[in-house]
């Protein structure tokens, strides 16, 4: 340890004001700040200050996926760990690129982007096209608004998408039927070579046909999906952690879950052939994975409380519109797309009202 | 009343009710300044030698607010930078001044019972005395608007107000009887905090005769005392010709003294808080006590940070001060950061307290908690997080300010009533990005009377 910091010591003169490596400041910080706790101390009051930072912040919904990945390499294989692998690397990549031109720190959001992005992808889809979407995601939803906390758009949902339009077919034939039994697909290594035999429709794909998976294979994940959607257990319990550690925001979650529910139970009265049941609805597609993970993301949700229920809703209600009456599968990826970016009208709508009572007190 | 945000931090550090009375000094070093005043007219001769309660020091900005000898003793002028320095300090019993000790004729102003006020300016009692809005020292010939009398103090290592009203009920109720005194009709709010304890019992029972005194329950915590914010849910609203006066505790009971002994009031009981202190409590001081002398031995680390007042809003001491000053209330001492933990932010973190539930001490509310002057991770930009809202007690929005002040919109941000803000530093105190919310606003609020004052100049 006392060797590792001393390394770092001796490299600060070099990457230092007119040091010869001076472009790769931000790759030693963040590399010696990842390693230790920042050197940082107050200058001005509050002179203490919380333990919170974001590098602990984005950890935890790290933490929190891990259910998630566990249940992923389980019914797809060990494949998930190499698209997780290329993801973190391509826009690590990237990330550390643009820090360097920019002259700024590496931010910590990626830490999130990386993990996330692979988990909403075909369990087959080529390695490449992996790359390519975290490219794109990154550089597009990210890096050209000016990184972590100035984006409009989740990172991870832009890549996802400009990979569902660029290359639909592909994402398409990039299903995999569920691994069964004790071990699921735990030593297995399936790829685009071996998948035409075992791909497979979604449930809500299938539903489309009147085909409908058991509650209980929704709950537990084994069926076809992407990666780190399938499992309704495993989201919710990494989701639970991350709503009480305040990372995520339960009016958030709350919001996209009830009005989805509220509305697709009268709905599913009305029309009980278009609309499924809701415990069926609730569990099938990425609405879970959606309202924990990724509806949450505070940079492109609203700031205001207020306004994070009236963007959920929004999620909610488009989700299930265009899950049940549109010709796409799901809708959870457009629907969050589309409060993101209503987020800023929202924000501004409550500020006003907020700032208009403010304008008469004290 | 109905409070929103506050957050108590709770590690450990907090004065315990035991006071301590502190050996007499041979020396007094007294700065010439404290957070409010500074002490420019110096009133007495080197090499002269004073009684206890002469008028050392004044300052002309503040309505001649004096700076006392708490003890007789030899004066020396040159001997500490911007210090009035007292050798051979010798403890004499205490007498009532008189106009011959150089407390002086009261003043030709038709004020009503102008002569009391006159005796709290000279004998040190209205410099505990505020404006509840500004913090400044309120005129003291004026007419408060209302009275705010705290017994809280709520920010985290600082003296509790209950710790100096136990064994001096009488002197506070009498202290209170004095302070009506020189009202007319004005109400005065008594600050009580809203949970059973005996001391709350008794002074509701003693104050329940006093028709003028408005008792009013406020949640025990941080910083529900701030006197700006009691004031604007009281619906008091700043107006510089009418203020709202703001006094605590030791304020009653120095008026007490003053108008019921017509003695100086020079002595303080402070705290002595912080993680890095042994055995944290109360000490009864005076000002002018040498700060080594008091914090000699009671430290528990070699490196440590000593505050001039509580951990959120105040600063260090200046490195050229010598003894405590006379607006002195406690003294929190801060360990420095000694060591970078390894992998810190990937830790469980049961030693670590944080607003949000982020470490493994969320569930340990017993766990020994570190602190220390640490920045606890990296500057980041904004991620809208929105703890800085939940937490802020003046109802407005910091991230939102911290943006408009990012783009230099200081109209939005006064729009967005950026001068709402009391200062009380929680908003910089839970951000996970590490922005200095608190200085901006407060750099702001300061710009923004800047401009006020060239536009009635103009």
């Amino acid at each position: 340890m006392r060797m590792l910091l001393d390394l770092f010591e001796r490299l600060h003169p070099l990457v230092g004001n007119g040091g010869k490596l001076k472009a790769l400041k931000p790759v030693v910080e963040a590399t010696e700040n990842f390693f230790f706790a920042p050197a940082t101390v107050t200058v001005d009051s509050p002179h203490v200050r919380d333990a919170l930072d974001l590098k602990r912040f984005m950890i935890l919904v790290a933490f929190a996926l891990a259910p998630c990945v566990v249940a992923s390499v389980y019914f797809f294989g060990l494949r998930v760990l190499a698209m997780i692998l290329v993801s973190y690397a391509v826009g690590g990549a990237i990330e550390v690129l643009f820090a360097i031109v920019r002259k700024e720190e590496i931010n910590e959001g990626f830490l999130v982007t990386g993990l996330i992005f692979p988990l909403t992808l075909p369990p087959a889809l080529p390695l490449w096209a992996v790359g390519v979407g975290v490219a794109i995601g990154v550089v597009l939803g990210k890096e050209l608004f000016g990184g972590t906390g100035r984006n409009l758009f989740n990172p991870a949902l832009v890549g996802r998408c400009l990979l569902a339009i660029g290359y639909p077919a592909l994402m398409a034939g990039s299903w995999l039927a569920a691994g069964e039994g004790l071990t699921g697909r735990l030593l297995q290594y399936v790829d685009a070579s071996t998948v035409n035999a075992v791909t497979s429709a979604t449930p809500l794909g299938a539903a489309k046909h009147g085909v409908f998976a058991s509650v209980g294979d929704l709950f537990w994940g084994n069926v076809a999906g992407s990666a780190g959607e399938t499992s309704a257990i495993a989201i919710i319990v990494g989701g639970i952690l991350l709503v009480i550690t305040r990372v995520a925001n339960w009016r958030t979650v709350a919001g996209v879950l009830g009005s989805f529910a509220l509305l697709n139970a009268v709905l599913h009265q009305a029309a009980p052939q278009t609309f499924a049941p809701v415990g069926w609805n609730l569990c099938a597609g990425g609405l879970l994975f959606g309202a924990f993970f990724m509806a949450t993301d505070p940079v492109t949700s609203p700031v205001t409380n207020g306004g994070k229920w009236v963007y959920a809703i929004i999620i909610g209600v488009v989700t299930l519109l265009i899950r049940s009456m549109t010709g796409y599968v799901e809708g959870v990826m457009f629907a969050i797309l589309l409060g993101n970016i209503s987020a800023p009208l929202i924000d501004e709508i409550v500020v006003r009202l907020r700032l208009r009572r403010l304008a008469h007190e004290g | 009343m109905r409070f929103r945000g506050g957050y108590n931090l709770r590690v450990k550090g907090r004065p315990s009710a035991a006071v301590e009375v502190l050996p007499e000094p041979d020396t007094l070093y007294l700065p010439l300044w404290s957070r409010r005043f500074k002490f420019t007219e110096i009133c007495v001769k080197e090499g002269e030698r004073v009684k206890a309660g002469r008028v050392l020091a004044r300052d002309p900005a503040s309505f001649n607010v004096p700076l006392l000898a708490p003890r007789g003793g030899v004066v020396r002028l040159k001997a500490a930078d911007g210090h009035v320095v007292l050798e051979n300090v010798v403890v004499a019993p205490e007498e009532p001044l008189s106009e011959a000790d150089g407390l002086p004729h009261a003043p030709d102003k038709v004020v009503r019972s102008g002569k009391a006020r006159h005796k709290l300016l000279a004998l040190g009692a209205w410099q505990f005395f505020s404006d509840a809005h500004t913090g400044a020292l309120p005129d003291p010939s004026g007419q408060p608007k209302a009275v705010i009398v705290s017994t809280l103090r709520f920010e985290p290592f600082l003296a509790r107000g209950d710790v100096q009203i136990t064994k001096r009920l009488v002197n506070f109720t009498r202290g209170l009887e004095h302070i009506q005194s020189l009202l007319e009709y004005q109400p005065i709010y008594l600050v009580l905090p809203q949970l059973k304890s005996d001391l709350a019992d008794r002074v509701r029972e003693i104050t329940r005769g006093y028709a003028w005194v408005n008792i009013i329950h406020v949640p025990p915590r941080y910083p529900f005392d701030n006197p700006a914010l009691l004031a604007r849910h009281l619906k008091l609203k700043h107006d510089p010709k009418e203020p709202v006066w703001a006094v605590n505790v030791d304020g009653v009971l120095a008026v007490d003294r003053a108008l019921t002994l017509s003695r100086p009031c020079t002595v303080r009981l402070i705290s002595l808080g912080g993680p890095a202190v042994a055995d944290p409590k109360h000490m009864k001081t005076i000002p002018g006590y040498p700060l080594r002398k008091l914090l000699d031995g009671r430290l528990t680390d070699p490196a440590v940070r000593v505050l001039n007042g509580g951990g959120l809003t105040d600063s260090p001491f200046e490195q050229e001060q010598l003894g405590i000053g006379a607006e002195c209330v406690g003294i929190t001492v801060l360990p420095e950061l000694r060591e970078r933990e390894f992998l810190g932010f990937m830790r469980p973190g049961a030693d670590r307290r944080s607003y949000s539930a982020c470490f493994l001490s969320a569930l340990l509310p017993l766990a020994p908690l570190r602190i220390d002057t640490a920045m606890r991770g990296e500057r980041r930009a904004c991620v809208s997080c929105g703890f800085c809202e939940e937490v802020c007690p003046a109802g407005i929005m910091p991230h939102l300010i911290h943006k408009y002040l990012y783009r230099d919109g200081l109209e939005e941000a006064e729009a967005a009533r950026v001068e709402l803000c009391i200062g009380c530093g929680l908003c910089s105190f839970v951000c996970p990005s590490k922005i200095e919310l608190r200085r901006q606003m407060l750099d702001a609020q300061a710009k923004i009377r800047e401009l006020q004052a060239e536009e009635v100049h103009s």
